[in-house]
């Protein structure tokens, strides 16, 4: 009777192997977490003093041991160890089938061949892991707290918040009172945007210049100093002039394409760069003035006003020529005048009444190029209708083209409409408005004839139908103007 | 003879017998490990596969091998059962006497070959239910048993072929394996071309008696299957219902019938077979896998979702064997797996 003692001997290695594997897994899952704690302990390192270290090692090896611990206390069937040996040897089945049937009370011919082969090849086996290792997931970040723990371990204590809450007692009371006018908060309402300290000198100096005209400086302790608006703050409130100026302002706003375009970069036009580079030069700004900067400068000048057809060009010639002689004061005085010059024409050029944005420049261009182009009409866009007259076919009073489309096709260059045709054969319903050969061609319905019975039929479906009260009367003039025309 | 001269010698027999066929069948070898599988373990065998492929050379040369009776069946339309099982005709004897006599049909043999079987309609496609559960048929009233070893090994043409009758599914059953014959390799059909087209013919040798192939079936039912093996085989089995708990997300969404109890015995005893057949005393987990397909690909029943997306029954197992081992060993921590 074959002898399953080998078998069992392996089983025995196989379960001790995953013992041992088991003793690892959960020593480094103990070890982990029991290093976590350690770094809480040395975070605390201050209240605990020099008992921080010894405790923190303390619980890192109590949490890896008793990992280890409960690794080494689960149980590992034999029936699962003899499985796990077949397939780590592929001795498909052969231990696990021999194991089991070698308890059976009863041994068949087979089974005591089974037995006989598994012993055999057993016997035959060399000794290696038959349990593989698997490292916990929260092992491998091991390393993390280790690390963290030495370094907490070697640094000073780390500095902890006091639990102490802020003292609010009447001894606070003491503080020195501070006035709305000059508290911290007031005055940093007070100061100016860092947009504004960024401000090139021209702009402080045109801001100067717009504020001569007010009451005067600001007062100390006047509420009108936040807001800057000295010119408003000594008038009396006018609530009729503000409905006369909001009113101004309404109109502006819905006049919305007529509004500068504030994307542009005004800041970057050759102008302005070449103005702040003058007024860097003449301001002392820059002490690296030199007698061929000057003379760059006022070059660049000479061409810009040559280029925009500018009135300081012959100042800057005239400093271009005194430079050339050697008079650098009279070159000075040249390009003061010049940049004075240029200066006013900025001013000019974005004062409120000549404001133009982008879009009004290219339509007014627009208008122009339909002028040349041999377009009809084209005349002020911008005259009033009356209230509700400007909606109504034939009511209104601009000189825009009117009637038929196809003389207005390709008037502008915004006009992208498309010639077509009718088609042949009989047609159901009458044709209008048409571009091709059927315009030339009569209605096929007399429009006398039936413009009668739609307006029958219009006021049975106003009365019938629910038509808002406000739009009834604007039907009914739509069809007498029809009728009119 | 002792045990082991005996599982020695049916692994020398199956070897020879192998030997025998592949004298004639060009590759295919795990078609013919798996037919001789089906005839040592009792059962009965189907082949599919399209028209020419060898099923029926295949069936033949194992019968030339075998010192049993053969005979073949050509499946048509118009095929009776009594064309199969045999009728009572009337014969008058010496002194004139009518009477009925039992003139045997072609399932009186050790080996039947039931060539396109689903050329014929179900009603004679039936007739072979009964000998091929009970090898006996009943004609009359009286029950003829079959001769043992009784082997049906049938051949039919896929599903889609024209012509054809869908083997009802009690019928499938009862067919321990069904076995797809596949296209042969380029090498393969090189050899067979030279093999069938030169003029000296081959000779099969008789290698193996009937009494042999009795006492095989004997021995591989002595072949021992560990719990979880066992265990195993049922869970591959139940993995095929889609009522199970278990059961995996395509047996519920493709399958509408799982395989029968017969379905974990054939995989069972196939898998006895394979094990012994490799000189080996004990049933694996890996014969399981090996003979999951064909013991059940032919006992899963689509649902109407699982023909419509055209799914393989064969993946379908693949799937079913996976889970099942993931069943097994979810209750296993991972040093043990």
């Amino acid at each position: 009777m074959a002898n399953p003692e080998t078998l069992d001997r392996l089983v025995r290695r196989v379960a001790a192997q995953v013992r041992r594997r088991r003793i690892e897994h959960y020593a480094l899952k103990g070890a982990f977490w029991a290093s976590l704690v350690s770094v809480l302990l040395l975070i605390f390192k201050q209240p605990l003093g020099a008992l921080a270290l010894p405790l923190a090692v303390a619980v890192f090896v109590a949490g890896a041991l008793s990992g280890a611990l409960w690794g080494a206390l689960r149980r590992t069937p034999g029936a699962d160890a003899a499985r796990l040996a077949d397939r780590a040897w592929a001795l498909e089945d052969r231990v696990a089938t021999a194991l089991e049937c070698a308890a059976r009370p009863e041994r068949t011919p087979m089974i005591e061949s089974l037995i006989a082969d598994a012993v055999a090849r057993v016997e035959q086996l060399e000794a290696r892991m038959a349990a593989r290792r698997v490292i916990p997931r929260d092992g491998r970040f091991l390393p993390i707290p280790l690390a963290l723990a030495v370094v907490l371990a070697l640094a000073p204590p780390v500095p902890l918040p006091s639990g102490r809450l802020p003292d609010f007692s009447a001894s606070a009371g003491e503080e020195p009172t501070e006035t709305r006018a000059d508290s911290p908060l007031m005055d940093d309402k007070a100061k100016p945007l860092a947009k504004d300290k960024l401000k090139s000198p021209s702009f402080e100096e045109r801001d100067v210049a717009t504020r001569a005209g007010g009451t005067g400086g600001p007062m100390s302790g006047d509420l009108s100093a936040i807001f800057k608006d000295t010119s408003l703050s000594s008038q009396r409130p006018d609530f009729q002039s503000f409905l006369k100026k909001g009113d101004e302002r309404l109109k502006m706003l819905e006049q919305a394409d007529r509004l500068p375009d504030l994307q542009s970069d005004f800041t970057a036009s050759q102008y302005k760069m070449v103005y702040k580079k003058s007024k860097a030069l003449t301001s002392g700004l820059r002490p690296d003035i030199s007698p061929q900067k000057l003379k760059e400068l006022l070059e660049e000048m000479e061409r810009l006003g040559r280029k925009g057809g500018a009135n300081w060009q012959g100042d800057a010639a005239e400093g271009m020529e005194a430079m050339e002689g050697g008079q650098t004061d009279r070159a000075m005085e040249a390009m003061q005048r010049a940049l004075d010059k240029m200066r006013a024409q900025d001013e000019a050029g974005r004062s409120g009444k000549n404001l133009k944005g982008g879009r009004e420049s290219s339509r007014s261009g627009a208008n122009s190029r339909d002028r040349r182009g041999g377009g009809e009409g084209g005349g002020p866009e911008d005259q009033d209708f009356g209230e509700g007259e400007g909606l109504l076919p034939g009511k209104g009073r601009s000189n825009s083209p009117k009637g038929e489309a196809t003389g207005r096709l390709r008037a502008s260059p915004y006009d992208v409409g498309v010639e077509g045709e009718t088609r042949r054969g009989r047609k159901e319903g009458y044709d209008t408005n048409l571009t091709g050969r059927g315009g030339q061609m009569g209605s096929r319905l007399q429009y006398l004839g039936v413009i009668g019975q739609y307006r029958k039929m219009m006021e049975d479906a106003i009365s019938r139908e629910s038509v808002p009260r406000d739009f009834h009367s604007q039907i009914k003039d739509y069809f007498q103007a029809l009728d009119e025309r | 003879m002792t045990q082991d001269a005996r599982v020695q010698d049916f692994v020398a027999s199956f070897e020879l017998l192998r030997a025998e066929v592949e004298k004639v069948i060009v590759g295919h070898r795990d078609v013919i490990n798996h037919v001789l599988t089906g005839m040592f373990a009792g059962g009965h065998v189907l082949l599919e596969g399209v028209p020419g492929l060898g099923k029926t050379l295949l069936i033949k040369t194992l019968a030339e091998g075998l010192e049993l009776s053969f005979s073949r069946i050509q499946f048509t339309p118009d095929l009776m059962p009594a064309d199969i099982i045999g009728t009572n005709i009337i014969v008058e004897d010496a002194d004139g006497r009518k009477h009925f006599q039992f003139q045997q049909g072609p399932i009186f043999a050790h080996i039947l070959l039931a060539d396109e079987i689903n050329r014929a309609t179900p009603k004679t496609q039936s007739a072979l239910l009964e000998g091929m559960q009970e090898a006996s048929v009943t004609v009359g009233g009286v029950s003829r048993p079959l001769p043992g070893p009784f082997f049906v090994l049938a051949t039919q043409n896929p599903i889609e072929m024209e012509g054809t009758y869908p083997l009802p599914e009690a019928q499938l059953d009862r067919f321990l394996l069904k076995l797809r014959v596949r296209y042969p390799a380029i090498e393969e059909l090189n050899a067979i071309i030279d093999r069938t087209t030169q003029a000296h013919a081959v000779t099969v040798n008789r290698v193996m008696s009937g009494a042999k192939v009795m006492a095989f079936r004997e021995l591989i039912r002595e072949v021992p299957i560990a719990a979880h093996v066992r265990d195993m085989a049922s869970t591959i089995v139940m993995a095929t219902h889609p009522l199970w708990e278990h059961a995996p997300e395509t047996t519920r969404r493709f399958v509408r019938y799982g395989a029968s109890p017969r379905g974990a015995q054939a995989l069972v005893l196939a898998a006895k077979v394979r094990a012994l057949a490799e000189g080996r005393f004990n049933v694996s987990v890996e014969d399981l896998r090996a003979l999951a397909a064909p013991a059940l690909r032919h006992r899963i029943i689509l649902n109407f979702e699982g023909e419509a997306e055209g799914i393989d029954v064969d993946n379908l197992v693949g799937q079913i064997v996976e889970s099942a081992e993931a069943v097994a060993v979810r209750s296993k921590d991972a040093f043990l797996r």
